[in-house]
């Protein structure tokens, strides 16, 4: 029988109260992350209409439906302003799955595991870094898994990205015209090798790069007149401060140096992700400031159900939507039952055309499921939304290592002022032959991290 | 059998409630569309859609910026190498960068990230921005960032003027955000507050034009109200009663409620800048009205009885009513025919208000002047009260042009007019196509936009350009022509072929100009290292260097975003004719060399003001004489058919075109060239030059049947209906004039002018040719009793019956109510 006191109203008046005081701590019936410890779900955390959108709609939506520019008003509530206006204007379709209520299937295993291992240990130092109680770098998993404020939210996506000890995504991107046309296509290769905070391995540290935080290269494999371009990105431990970045274009055969801190501009011609993008917290967290929590809510995000692995061969996604009918991919949300909003402005940039970005952090596994930024004047300029998955459809599955793999899937980036989409998917291969690779362990440096490593993919 | 005009003139009286619940009922429906009517500039609409420069345009839409606004900072006492203009040039593009509609990745100054020093060292590429994160402020920084303009040799030339005390804000719009008013309003503000004593800020662009035009729409609707004030008091002046300005008032209104609502209806909005043109109609209304009315009072004054001088006049006038308005509809229809949208919906709106006038001005008078008071100075207004009245001095004046046309004046008057017709002639053969000015020629020399333009073009390569387009062939999206060697190598080709001329274009500049900078840099810094292999792989290469930490954005002036089609722009000190013929000779020059297909790609001419400015001028030059042509054609059929005379037709083309001939002549006098403004003057002022030729056509006509005497004839029309006309444009001149002298912009103040000559000269010929060419002619039509044009009615007839019923106050109520059917039967048989 359901208790009465829980209905809808009651979470929206919970939110309100939240939002209202600042109060960022997850769960609505009880506190959400000492749930998790305890059963590795969360259904005691929240009411039956946040775990259901049946419920929560009031039966107009169910899993299993699709949200079009009819029934779209209905969920208007729970997507951010330009999904809605992509269901609304552009044809956009979203399918609905059910309520992921395990949580061992939003994270990677190892780094749920040091999530929970080393829940409570992470502090901020002087600098405004993390660290953790002795004043080391962090140890690994979220360091802030209940967290109570925009800056720890934000330290969650920031000191891993990707959230394995290694990874190589391969990528195969589309840019889209307003007109509906293809503008550019691109297939490369994208790298990262966590130094800190390892959660695979016995040490959290890779000895000698303790003051560092990753490595991350960048290379493209098609077309052909961007065969062999590459990018390095050495960051720093510290986040005050810019990343090193070495590029390298095969016609010129030599490694050069380049500017880092210019980081609003494309990362390549016609896609519209700027290197302050990535994962929604691609520059240094401290170059940028007045972060805030603006508000709780349920959201509609694609954090299940969105690997093709069955289905593509190659994992690839239909498309749809557009004035050409091939400006959105088909992708699967689910109602997630709270998600924390945070703001940040860019105040350690006096040029950024940026005057603010929204992030929209689903409470379960801290990681972000929309991304909005503003203009200066306060309108919406861009969308960066990602789909998460576990890589696992009934008998078929991809592993990274003893488990199946939680990754991302494929992302839609709309510059809605200019319409530009760039939308891509994480792929099985590319051209070149590369395909995803995860907790490869230190080898994954010599091979791509490097100078001469990021020289040898161009020849 | 009663002619079709006398049974409708009097089914619409006797069914005068079902009438005006009619016009009332059409009108509640035009009125609903009224909520959607919308005045706003399409700039694209501005030009003809056929011509192959705008075809060049439309499909290459950003080369040649004219969604770019660009702003000049002037230092006036020194040069710009100081913290306080550096401080100024890093705020304004900071404030530029809100302005509303602003695409923020296409900003460019010298305070931006994309204005960039570049240099390579031993360990890597040193690309930075001219500024750092803040505007330079110690003599070091200075020193630094002047020593980095140097070195950047397209700043150097686009961006910082040569003498070193200006430089520019270069801000790219995005046309589906673009709202003109706000942007301007905002964009205004910020130069305004950023003049001071020791700095001047320039602003322009097409969207800075097109919101000077917004920010005069407001002072353009003050002079329309004086307009429209003038026109109501001359109104009242002349007629001095209810009547006379009450019906007028309401028709016009009423036509602009259906005008209006119409393009309301039709959801296409209406360029600011015509809307002249509704006032003009607002005017021809009231002057349909006042033929009426003037009419009407002559035969009130003759049958005492409003009722019948209503349906009399209606009879009497809606031939030649519906005749003048019918070809004046064409006539501003036929202007559609040029493939200029604006212009296309200004034909439509324009030609369908005027034919409304049929219902609204034709139909509406009488059964207005039926509901309205009878008016009490008929007698004067018809002159024949008071001898002191100013009428009386008009009738004079009226008689004595009159006689110009009959007896042995005619002779002299006829070599005078043949006189004046060749000496225009020859006058018009020297007239220019196009007005060109430095900047636009919607606002006077002066005005802060035209300063603006010409400061910029003074500092500058400028705002003048040429653009050679180099469009892709190949279907496939992805195929990126500007990466070619073929492509780059044959923009170099043509540049070099340009600048090698004895006049040269000021600057040139191409996607390809970039290329060698870039390959210098990513080999190492060597300036031997600049020149291209010639080959795909060398110049994709250099082309992805260029592109490493920005993006085709960037680019958008030279290269399309997706690289597939480019530009070669090219500069020039001005846009006279002279220096158009010139560039556009030039450019055609070198493609006959250099050839316009190639197997990737074809070379197109082309975009820019350059080109867009002689679409215009060649579009404005053939339709110019095809509208004339046309109109001819149109007049000649409908007035033979009237008139069942092919000489009535012709009889009616000669004085209008010479009124054309003589505009003209006279705007060769004043050094007005023929551009798109003038381009619906001539369609309209053939409209009111006909109009005036039928009424008093008919005038003579139907005076000649009652009299059969011609110069009687002439002399009657010219004294009454010459009275509507000479008063209908003289408060159409009054009405008109003050946009001359009180509108700060020129296209207004040309407008005015031009109309005011249009309606002077059309009423001088007509009310001196018509009557001169039926005298010298004596057209056998004139004779005929089976035109369509008029029923002829015989005033004094009348007079004395009414005298007679006056005389017989016995006549029964039976003979009342026989005195419907009989009246217009009565006229009939009057009639000699």
């Amino acid at each position: 029988m359901r208790i009465r006191k829980y209905d809808r109203d009651f979470s929206r008046r919970v939110f309100m109260e939240k939002s209202l005081k600042g109060i960022a701590a997850a769960g609505v019936l009880s506190p959400l992350w000492p749930e998790i410890a305890k059963s590795g779900t969360i259904d005691k955390a929240y009411p039956d209409e946040l775990l259901s959108i049946e419920l929560y709609t009031k039966g107009q939506v169910k899993p299993g439906d699709v949200i079009t520019a009819d029934n779209v008003d209905v969920v208007k509530d729970l997507l951010d302003p330009i999904a809605y206006r992509q269901v609304k204007e552009m044809g956009r379709r979203i399918n609905i799955v059910e309520t992921t209520r395990d949580v061992t299937k939003l994270f990677p295993h190892e780094y749920l595991e040091a999530t929970l291992r080393n829940a409570g240990r992470a502090r901020f130092d002087a600098n405004g870094n993390v660290v953790t109680d002795d004043g080391s770098p962090w140890i690994g998993g979220n360091p802030f898994p209940n967290a109570q404020t925009g800056e720890e939210a934000f330290y969650n996506l920031t000191l891993s990205w990707g959230r394995h000890d290694e990874s190589v995504y391969a990528v195969r991107d589309w840019d889209i015209s307003p007109n509906g046309t293809l503008s550019y296509q691109y297939d490369f290769v994208w790298a990262e090798q966590n130094t800190v905070g390892l959660v695979a391995k016995p040490s959290p540290y890779q000895a000698g790069a303790e003051d560092k935080l990753r490595y991350q290269a960048v290379w493209f494999t098609s077309p052909t007149d961007a065969r062999g371009t590459a990018f390095l990105n050495t960051w720093y431990y510290d986040q005050r401060k810019f990343p090193d970045l070495l590029g390298y274009l095969p016609a010129f055969k030599r490694v050069r140096n380049f500017p880092t801190n210019q980081r609003f501009e494309p990362l390549v011609p016609g896609i519209t992700i700027f290197l302050s993008d990535a994962w929604a917290a691609g520059d240094p967290m401290l170059t940028w400031g007045n972060y805030k929590v603006v508000g709780t809510k349920p959201h509609l995000g694609a954090v299940s159900g969105n690997w093709t692995g069955k289905t593509n061969a190659n994992w690839e996604r239909e498309v749809h939507g557009g004035p050409n009918g091939q400006t959105f991919f088909e992708d699967y949300k689910e109602l997630i039952p709270e998600v924390l909003v945070v703001e940040a402005e860019p105040t350690g940039y006096p040029r950024a055309p940026v005057g603010k970005k929204r992030v929209y952090i689903d409470m379960r596994n801290m990681m972000f499921v929309s991304y909005l930024t503003y203009d200066r004047r306060g309108e919406i300029w861009k969308s960066f939304e990602p789909a998460f998955s576990q890589y696992k459809d009934g008998d078929a599955a991809f592993m990274d290592g003893g488990h199946p793999l939680w990754s991302w899937t494929h992302v839609h980036s709309h510059d809605v002022q200019s319409n530009r989409m760039s939308r891509f998917v994480q792929a099985k291969q590319i051209t070149g032959g590369f395909g995803p690779e995860y907790n490869i362990g230190p080898s994954i440096y010599d091979r791509y991290l490097t100078a001469q490593a990021i020289r040898r993919f161009g020849t | 059998m009663e002619r079709l005009s006398v049974r409708l003139a009097r089914a619409v009286l006797s069914y005068r409630r079902l009438s005006l619940f009619a016009i009332v009922a059409v009108t509640a429906f035009f009125a609903l569309g009224l909520k959607n009517v919308e005045l706003r500039t399409i700039f694209t609409d501005l030009l003809p859609k056929n011509h192959p420069f705008v075809q060049t345009y439309t499909d290459h839409p950003n080369f040649g910026n004219p969604l770019t606004v660009t702003i000049m900072v002037k230092r006036k006492d020194g040069d710009i190498y100081n913290p306080e203009t550096l401080a100024k040039v890093w705020d304004l593009t900071r404030d530029v960068d809100l302005a509303p509609g602003v695409d923020h990745d296409q900003i460019l100054s010298v305070a931006t990230e994309k204005a960039r020093y570049a240099e390579a060292t031993p360990d890597g590429i040193d690309s930075r921005p001219l500024m750092e994160d803040h505007p330079p402020r110690t003599a070091e920084e200075i020193a630094e960032f002047r020593s980095r303009v140097l070195k950047s040799p397209n700043v150097r030339t686009f961006m910082v003027s040569e003498d070193e005390t200006a430089t520019l804000i270069n801000a790219t719009f995005i046309e589906r955000l673009l709202d003109y008013g706000e942007t301007f309003e905002y964009l205004d503000d910020l130069i305004a507050n950023a003049r001071d004593d020791n700095h001047e800020v320039y602003m322009a662009g097409q969207p800075v034009l097109t919101g000077w035009v917004y920010f005069y729409q407001q002072q353009m609707f003050g002079i329309f109200a004086i307009t429209a004030i003038a026109l109501l008091l001359a109104l009242v002046f002349y007629m001095r009663n209810i009547v006379g300005v009450v019906a007028p008032l309401i028709t016009s209104i009423v036509a602009a409620i259906w005008g209006f609502g119409f393009v309301g209806w039709l959801g296409q909005p209406i360029e600011p800048l015509i809307m002249v043109v509704p006032l003009l109609l607002v005017a021809r209304s009231f002057s349909h009205c006042v033929q009426f009315t003037e009419r009407y009072y002559e035969i009130l004054h003759h049958v005492k009885d409003r009722r019948r001088a209503a349906e009399l006049s209606l009879s009497v006038m809606m031939a030649p009513g519906v005749l003048g308005i019918t070809t004046d509809a064409l006539g501003l229809f036929i202007i559609g025919v040029a493939p200029i949208p604006a212009m296309e919906r200004f034909a439509l709106f324009c030609g369908f208000w005027a034919l409304i006038l049929i219902p609204t001005n034709v139909f509406l008078t009488p059964l207005l002047i039926m509901l309205l008071p009878k008016p009490r100075n008929v007698d004067r207004m018809v002159g024949s009260g008071n001898p002191e009245s100013g009428y009386r001095g008009i009738r004079i004046l009226l008689g004595l042009i009159g006689r110009l046309s009959i007896g042995k004046m005619s002779v002299l008057t006829a070599i005078g007019v043949a006189t004046l017709a060749v000496v225009s002639f020859g006058k018009v053969l020297d007239i220019k196509i196009g007005n060109p000015v430095e900047g636009s020629n919607l606002l006077w020399e002066d005005s802060e936009f035209n300063v603006a333009v010409a400061n910029i073009n003074a500092h500058f390569p400028g705002l003048n350009t040429l653009e050679v387009v180099f469009e892709s062939k190949s279907p496939d999206t992805l195929d990126r022509v500007m990466r070619k060697a073929e492509t780059v190598l044959t923009m170099h080709r043509l540049q070099h072929l340009l600048e090698s001329q004895p006049n040269p274009p000021e600057a040139s500049l191409s996607f390809a100009d970039y290329l060698p900078e870039a390959n210098r840099l990513f080999s190492g810094g060597n300036p031997k290292w600049a020149p291209l292999d010639h080959n795909d792989a060398a110049v994709s290469a250099a082309a992805g260097a260029l592109m490493v930490g920005t993006g085709p954005k960037a680019f958008l002036h030279v290269a399309d975003f997706e690289q597939r089609n480019g530009t070669v722009s090219l500069w020039y000190k001005d846009n006279k004719q002279e220096t158009v013929d010139e560039a556009l000779f030039q450019a055609r020059a070198a493609l006959e060399i250099i050839g316009t297909e190639f197997d990737d790609f074809r070379i197109r001419l082309g975009s820019g003001t350059i080109a867009l400015q002689q679409s215009i001028n060649d579009t404005v030059d053939t339709y110019q004489w095809v509208i004339l042509a046309l109109l001819n054609v149109v007049i000649l059929i409908t007035c033979s058919y009237a008139y069942r005379s092919v000489v009535a037709g012709v009889l009616l083309l000669i004085p209008v075109n010479l009124s054309n001939l003589l505009l003209g002549a006279v705007m060769v006098e004043m050094g007005i060239g023929l551009d798109v403004n003038t381009l619906p003057i001539a369609a309209i002022g053939v409209g009111v030059g006909i109009d005036y030729g039928i009424y008093l056509l008919s005038r003579i006509y139907e005076e000649y049947q009652l009299r059969k005497d011609m110069a009687a004839a002439i002399l009657t029309a010219v004294t009454t209906t010459g009275k509507a006309i000479f008063f209908t444009a003289t408060i159409v001149l009054i009405g008109i004039m003050p946009w001359y002298f009180l509108s700060e912009l020129k296209f207004l103040a040309d407008m005015g002018l031009l109309l005011v000559m249009v309606m002077l000269i059309n009423m001088i010929i007509a009310l001196i040719v018509v009557p001169l060419l039926v005298w010298l002619i004596r057209p056998r039509f004139i004779d005929s009793k089976k035109l369509l044009v008029s029923e002829g009615i015989d005033l004094s007839a009348l007079s004395a019956e009414t005298d007679a019923k006056a005389a017989a106050p016995r006549a029964n109520a039976a003979e009342a109510a026989r005195h419907r059917e009989i009246d217009l039967n009565e006229m009939a048989l009057a009639r000699p």
